[in-house]
């Protein structure tokens, strides 16, 4: 499938009709679709009809959107008014959305086609795209293996030739971690970047939207469109965005590159070998390789386990059969109907809404949930010193390639841990992409991932764009 | 130490989750390892950062009500119940 370039020019220029280009990614979705379970829900003849109202505006002579004709898939935690928003929880089985997404406002302002709404883990709690109750989502390089999560549909539906872009939610790494077991491109910016209205909250001082595609300079023009201050989400921010798919340099000479002390300490010797051979291209361009002390950054995950737990807590209360969810029809008193009433709830939803209210409770709050915010704080006080030396700092995307389907069932625990490099990003505010920087022995895809401030995600679409043209 | 004192079915009641035995045997042991694992924040030196400065997470604009009518009516919509643009509740007492 082209990229969202190359389809957006050419349907602006007319060498390309709408029709045509979403008629390609739903004949795919068709085709692949029942062995890989990417998208849990395609709107075909809405697509097909809102393709024809846009070549027909060109050929009337208007001037279309950055992303005319784009087929676009997105996550089931965003809402698209009228169709079906349900998180893959058996939860929110029947909700229809009611209004649109900020993010979907947007994409439908720049002429992009929606076809469907992609699989994910339960209300984005996992990491494997496992906790769905439409079932896993395969990665399309082994139809045996995972495509990672939370945001797996979205990046199998990439990766696989369905789409040229999707959106995801990225809490902890659910997009650049999927992006990277698939093999393709994931991009989170930093906090406050993207608006969220619209966006069903598991943790609202860590979520935000990313996108999924199959190159850099696609990334960034999708970039480009959703970024941008509004005033539905209080966390918004007011500065202006850059063209962020003009802003690529013509090298990276000079280009500072952190590398954080010990990174690669616990690594495996095949990601390892990738993240070392990246580093070198990286200086064979041009690039500075520069040791940086993130000293905090080890204590990410657990800080991430923690508030991001707690805050899930507070934001699935709202699922109470009252205002949302199911409601228990047989309830004897207010408790059995509130515990009722979240029975349709999976596992890994019900443990972190467990352990985030245990976390939160008087008794240990200062010791849990108070010392993780104090230690977020070190840790972003860490990235802010480490980016007065370097423009960039460079890790693995994910400690492994693609598991198989089942394994860590029994062993949570190690799923969690490998977790570490990207919620970094998310503990921090941090933007970060991640970009494919080779296969290991069983050509599997490796990724390799930039870090950057905050408002400064030119600078790490740079230095992956320039990566990914050496690869 | 959180879970010595604490098991996972209080823990479960504490949050209004049901859990069915199995669950129970299943959390006991993975929120166990997970809060032994968490314990490792308790040993960072925090002392120079602020209770409040750790807590706010962002900047956040001023709250701003809503007052579109029609979104209210199509949010109301949703409910399980409802009666007169109100959210219908059942008689709990």
């Amino acid at each position: 499938m082209k990229t969202v370039f190359e389809i957006a020019s050419a349907v602006q220029n007319g060498t390309l009709t709408a029709r045509e280009a979403v008629l390609e990614s739903l004949c795919k979705i068709k085709e692949l679709n029942p062995q890989i379970n990417a998208f849990v829900e395609v709107w075909p003849e809405e697509a097909l009809k809102r393709a024809e109202d846009i070549d027909a505006r060109r050929e009337k002579g208007e001037k279309l959107g950055p992303l005319a004709g784009v087929p676009v898939g997105i996550k089931d935690n965003i809402l698209y008014k009228g169709h079906k928003a349900t998180c893959c929880s058996k939860m929110l089985e029947n909700y229809v959305a009611p209004y649109n997404a900020t993010v979907v406002e947007k994409l439908l302002l720049a002429d992009a086609v929606i076809v469907g709404r992609t699989n994910m883990d339960e209300f984005a709690m996992g990491s494997s795209n496992q906790t769905s109750v439409y079932g896993p989502a395969h990665n399309p390089v082994d139809f045996d293996r995972v495509p990672g999560g939370s945001s797996g549909g979205s990046a199998a539906a990439v990766a696989a030739g369905m789409v040229p872009a999707a959106l995801g939610t990225d809490t902890g790494g659910s997009v650049r971690q999927p992006a990277s077991f698939c093999g393709i491109v994931g991009v989170k910016p930093g906090y406050g970047r993207i608006s969220r209205y619209g966006v069903v909250a598991f943790s609202s001082g860590a979520d935000q939207i990313g996108v999924l595609t199959a190159d850099v300079k696609s990334a960034a023009l999708m970039l480009e469109v959703l970024c941008g201050r509004d005033t539905n989400d209080s966390t918004s921010l007011e500065d202006a965005v850059p063209a962020f798919s003009q802003r690529f340099t013509s090298d990276i000479k000079g280009l500072k590159v952190g590398m954080p002390k010990g990174f690669l300490d616990d690594l495996g010797e095949e990601v390892k070998e990738k993240i070392l051979a990246a580093a070198d291209k990286l200086k064979s361009l041009g690039a500075e390789l520069v040791e940086v002390d993130v000293p905090h950054a080890k204590y990410s995950a657990a800080c991430y386990y923690i508030i991001t737990s707690a805050e899930a807590s507070s934001n699935l209360a709202r699922f109470d059969g009252i205002r949302y969810g199911y409601s228990a029809p047989n309830a004897k008193d207010l408790n059995d109907q509130y515990e009722l009433n979240r029975a349709p709830f999976g596992l890994e939803v019900k443990k972190r809404i467990i352990i985030g209210s245990t976390a939160l409770r008087a008794e240990n709050y200062k010791a849990c949930y108070l010392q993780a915010v104090k230690v977020r704080e070190l840790i972003k006080r860490d990235f802010a010193e480490a980016f007065k030396k370097v423009d960039v700092i460079l890790t693995p995307t994910s400690p492994t390639t693609a598991f198989t389907l089942g394994a860590h069932k029994d062993n949570p625990m190690a799923v969690y841990l490998a977790d570490l490099y990207t919620c970094q990003g998310n503990i921090g505010g941090l933007a970060g992409i991640s970009v494919p920087c080779g296969n290991d022995k069983q050509g599997l895809p490796v990724g390799l991932q930039f870090y950057g401030p905050i408002l400064q995600e030119e600078k790490i679409l740079n230095a992956a764009y320039h990566f990914e043209k050496a690869l | 130490m959180i879970l010595e004192k604490d098991n996972a079915a209080r823990c479960a009641r504490m949050a209004k989750v049901r859990l069915s035995a199995e669950e129970e045997a299943l959390y006991e042991d993975q929120m166990k390892e997970l809060f032994d694992w968490v314990e490792q924040l308790s040993s960072v030196d925090t002392s120079s950062v602020e209770e409040t400065a750790a807590l706010r997470a962002a900047y956040l604009r001023p709250d701003q009500p809503i007052t579109d009518e029609s979104l209210a009516q199509t949010l109301v919509s949703q409910f399980n119940a409802q009666q007169d643009h109100c959210v219908k509740v059942k008689k709990v007492l």
